[in-house]
């Protein structure tokens, strides 16, 4: 299609010769680390305190060390840490063409301009997918390394799929922050997008209407207001879509109509 | 179709300002033609107006016979070109940076690269990352992601920019061998006029927005004003002598007489004779053509040392 496949190994080149796949697997692989870090204290808190790992007046969140809680620690870390992530990587694979005035190379091109907007969404997704996927890996070598009790396979497929849904739901929301950085002209303006849809997520979550904002959605799939709230309706994955659409097509018409002086 | 690029009335404005206003011009295939204006004369505008980066608030350009709008298929794949600072992905190679360009380019051997690193002079660079290149090296690079697919026209937003006296002399040849040998076309815009005089075979001069004057290069030399520079031991009364004789003589400040007349430029030894005859022989005289800045300037109605 219009020389998409060689325009989205022109964007691996430019991310493979770049530090971000690196920066970005090191950020993320802090939250098995810290999950892991979780489990051992609520293991036995009293040895924490006494061995000096965590402070003598250290509140303990609730749950149990187990499978279940530590994948549900993973799926959420994944719906809002993921979330930063996914968007700091949108903000550099878009944000860079203007950072670094390149972008006028790619404007007169016999590839048209939605071909590389494509492509780079291409690569944005399957960046993000191999993160998730990384991180879900290394999860399962830290719980196995902190010698979590055993748990049935049922526990497992259901701890997988709602990391799995969570993430399809995230990397669906990042889009638009690919807009941001085209209509911004480089990092500062998606990076301060993601951080205000963070922030709003979590007031609109509070108060109740989680469902209806896309951001807020993830983190209940993930079961960040209980099981009860990761039920998500209909509307809620409609909401999502729409909004992931929004952001694929808007970057693209951005690209193809806005003055780019 | 014998026009590379033709634009009719060409408008840009952002918002009260008018960045090009009016601007008509015709490029015939082959032909280099200079556009010169002083910065922010709406140079790359028009640049960008040519290359469909900015869409015109009124009037039309074509390039290679097509209109640049929305939805018409493009002409990109025979234009190359080069706008404002030549910048490059600056962790990628020069190798990796022109195969990228390749890529995006479909139809270009894998060969070009290494043909147009050779020809560019790139070759001792080939493996450094574009950040770590000097200006003129890295303007070398921007030159050659233009010329790596052989096209039929050539924008180049200030080509020299960067170059040494050396680089500035190769790509001058470089441009003129591909127009005369292979029939490219070459739009370049500079705000150097003694450059492009070398170079154009006509000259689109552009100030505040406007096209000011189009002209071929002998035009150029012919619109350059002439005057004929007199000292003597008293130049006020030597003055006297050619003022009373007819000449329209003026007394310059440092101790010259300036004399413009034709018939002066023409026999500059009948106003030495004169003021031999009248008992002040010349101590200098000198026949001066008037030198491309200041044609410029006065062209743009500036005066040297002034600013904008």
């Amino acid at each position: 299609m219009s020389n998409l496949t060689q325009a989205i190994w022109v964007e691996l080149l430019k991310a493979r010769r770049s530090r971000m796949p690196w920066l970005t697997a090191l950020g993320f692989s802090l939250a098995p680390f810290a999950g892991g870090f979780f489990m051992i204290i609520m293991k036995d808190p009293d040895l924490a305190r006494r061995i000096g790992m965590i402070s003598a007046k250290a509140q303990i969140v609730a749950g149990s060390a187990d499978w279940p809680t530590y994948l549900g620690l993973l799926a959420q870390a994944t719906a809002i840490g993921g979330f930063v992530l996914f968007s700091f990587i949108y903000s550099w694979v878009f944000g860079r063409e203007y950072s670094d005035r390149t972008i006028k190379d790619l404007l007169a091109l016999p590839t048209p301009r939605y071909i590389v907007v494509l492509a780079k969404f291409i690569l944005v997704t399957f960046w993000s997918a191999t993160l998730t996927a990384a991180i879900y890996v290394i999860g399962l070598v830290v719980g196995a390394a902190v010698a979590l009790p055993p748990a049935s396979r049922v526990i497992f497929w259901q701890g997988t799929m709602t990391i799995t849904n969570t993430a399809c739901l995230t990397m669906a929301l990042a889009t638009p922050i690919a807009f941001f950085a085209s209509a911004g002209r480089g990092y500062l303006p998606p990076i301060g997008a993601a951080i205000l849809a963070v922030l709003l997520a979590q007031i609109i979550a509070a108060a109740g209407w989680g469902d209806y904002f896309p951001w807020s959605i993830p983190a209940l799939v993930a079961g960040a207001a209980g099981s009860e709230a990761a039920q998500i309706g209909m509307v809620s994955y409609v909401i999502i879509i729409l909004t992931s659409l929004i952001g694929v097509f808007g970057t693209a018409i951005w690209w193809e109509l806005a003055d780019q002086s | 179709m014998n026009s590379a690029i033709e634009t009719h009335n060409l408008v840009k404005r952002y918002g009260k300002v008018i960045a090009v206003d009016g601007l008509s011009l015709r490029v015939a295939r082959g032909e280099i033609y200079a556009f010169l204006g002083l910065n922010g004369a709406g140079k790359t505008t028009t640049i960008r107006l040519l290359l469909g980066m900015v869409k015109p608030t009124s009037g039309e350009a074509r390039v290679l016979g097509t209109r640049i709008r929305l939805g018409e298929k493009k002409p990109w794949g025979a234009v190359g070109y080069l706008v404002e600072t030549a910048d490059a992905y600056p962790e990628l190679s020069v190798r990796e940076n022109l195969e990228a360009m390749r890529r995006l380019r479909p139809g270009i051997k894998p060969s070009a690269v290494d043909h147009i690193i050779e020809r560019l002079g790139l070759a001792k660079y080939a493996d450094r990352r574009a950040g770590a290149l000097s200006h003129g090296n890295a303007q070398r690079l921007g030159l050659a992601k233009a010329l790596m697919h052989n096209p039929e026209l050539l924008i180049l937003d200030e080509p020299a920019n960067g170059l040494d006296p050396a680089g500035i002399v190769e790509i001058r040849n470089l441009l003129i061998e591909l127009a005369r040998e292979q029939g490219v076309t070459v739009f370049m815009s500079s705000h150097i006029l003694g450059e492009v005089s070398r170079l154009a075979n006509r000259i689109g001069i552009i100030h505040q927005g406007r096209l000011l004057q189009e002209l071929n290069v002998d035009e150029l030399e012919r619109n350059r004003q002439r005057r004929l520079l007199v000292r003597t031991r008293d130049c006020q009364t030597a003055h006297a002598v050619l003022v009373s004789a007819g000449y329209s003589a003026k007394l310059l400040p440092n101790d010259l007489i300036e004399v413009k007349d034709d018939i002066a430029l023409e026999r500059p030894d009948e106003i030495a004779t004169r003021l031999v005859n009248a008992g002040h022989a010349p101590t200098m005289l000198n026949t001066e053509q008037e030198d491309l800045e200041h044609y410029f300037l006065r062209l743009v109605g500036m005066h040297e040392g002034e600013t904008e």
